[in-house]
């Protein structure tokens, strides 16, 4: 049996070797593409890390420009001269609320008629 | 452990051992793409990009050979997958395109290797690498991704298919 298998490989070795041909390119030559090859593909690689990064540093500028977080005020004289109104921010809003345990309003009671009406 | 010649991202590989193996390495290249030499020569070249570029990291868990063999393998898969559904396209549209291709990829053609060709592809596969390339039938199921067991089961069924078509061949020659 493995007489024969030996008998198989020698025959398959030559019929390759036959087939193949003597085309076969040299380490060297093969070696030195491969790295051009690799150099190419790193130089890609940085051109597209580098555009990444510019077009990145680009859209963070242009948001810090646009965008303004500061409170705006009512003037007065606006609101005066306009029956529109929009409520003001969040951060225009008193930081003190109203607490009902703590500052009781002071009721008043009256009896004395006024005009017709209770007081 | 780093040789004085190893790979910068691949510090378990050296130059000279892959200038060692570099005949096996194209010839297994070869068969993977229908003996065409030019795909051949590109597949490897870009067999030794994964390495030089860290994408395929040898890390010592079984030989040098059989972890090359494997990234041909793989690339080989890889392109003619994408290959075969571009010819796919092709052929819905014209049917003499996919005739005209596989005149142009002729294989080798001599009696015994047109057996191994007739084999199933893992048969045919496993009788290469362990004949021609020198490896183990451990080593070749490795290179395959299939188990010992099963390359053993191919590597038999192979022999046995090779034997009787030689066989018969001879039989009808003379």
């Amino acid at each position: 049996m493995m007489e024969s298998d030996d008998k198989l490989r020698e025959q398959l070795k030559r019929a390759w070797r036959r087939g193949a041909g003597d085309r076969r390119p040299t380490f060297e030559s093969s070696w030195q593409l491969a790295q051009g090859r690799y150099a190419a593909a790193r130089r890609r690689y940085r051109r597209f890390a580098s555009v990444a990064a510019i077009t990145a540093a680009i859209v963070v500028g242009l948001n810090a420009l646009t965008s303004k977080d500061e409170p705006t005020y009512i003037e007065v004289a606006d609101l005066l001269e306009s029956t529109y109104w929009s409520a003001p921010s969040d951060v225009l809003l008193p930081h003190r609320e109203f607490d009902i345990y703590q500052d009781m309003p002071v009721l008043f009671e009256s009896t004395k008629p006024a005009g017709g009406a209770l007081l | 452990m780093r040789d004085s010649d190893a790979l910068e991202n691949n510090p378990h590989v050296s130059r000279s051992a892959l200038e060692a193996i570099h005949g096996q390495v194209y010839g297994w290249a070869l068969s993977r793409c229908d003996f065409d030499h030019a795909t051949a020569e590109d597949l490897m070249q870009q067999a030794y990009v994964e390495l030089l570029s860290g994408s395929a990291r040898f890390d010592n868990k079984s030989t040098l050979k059989t972890f090359v063999f494997s990234v041909v393998q793989n690339l080989a898969r890889s392109r003619f997958r994408r290959l075969s559904s571009r010819l796919r396209i092709v052929k819905q549209y014209r049917q003499e395109t996919v005739n005209d291709a596989a005149q142009l990829t002729e294989p080798v053609d001599n009696g015994v290797w047109r057996a191994v060709r007739a084999l199933p592809a893992r048969q045919r596969d496993i009788i290469e690498l362990v004949f021609c390339r020198e490896l183990t039938i451990e080593q070749a199921a490795a290179v395959m991704g299939v188990s010992t067991g099963t390359g053993r089961v191919h590597y038999d069924r192979a022999k046995k298919a090779l034997r009787s078509r030689l066989r018969d061949w001879s039989e009808e020659d003379s």
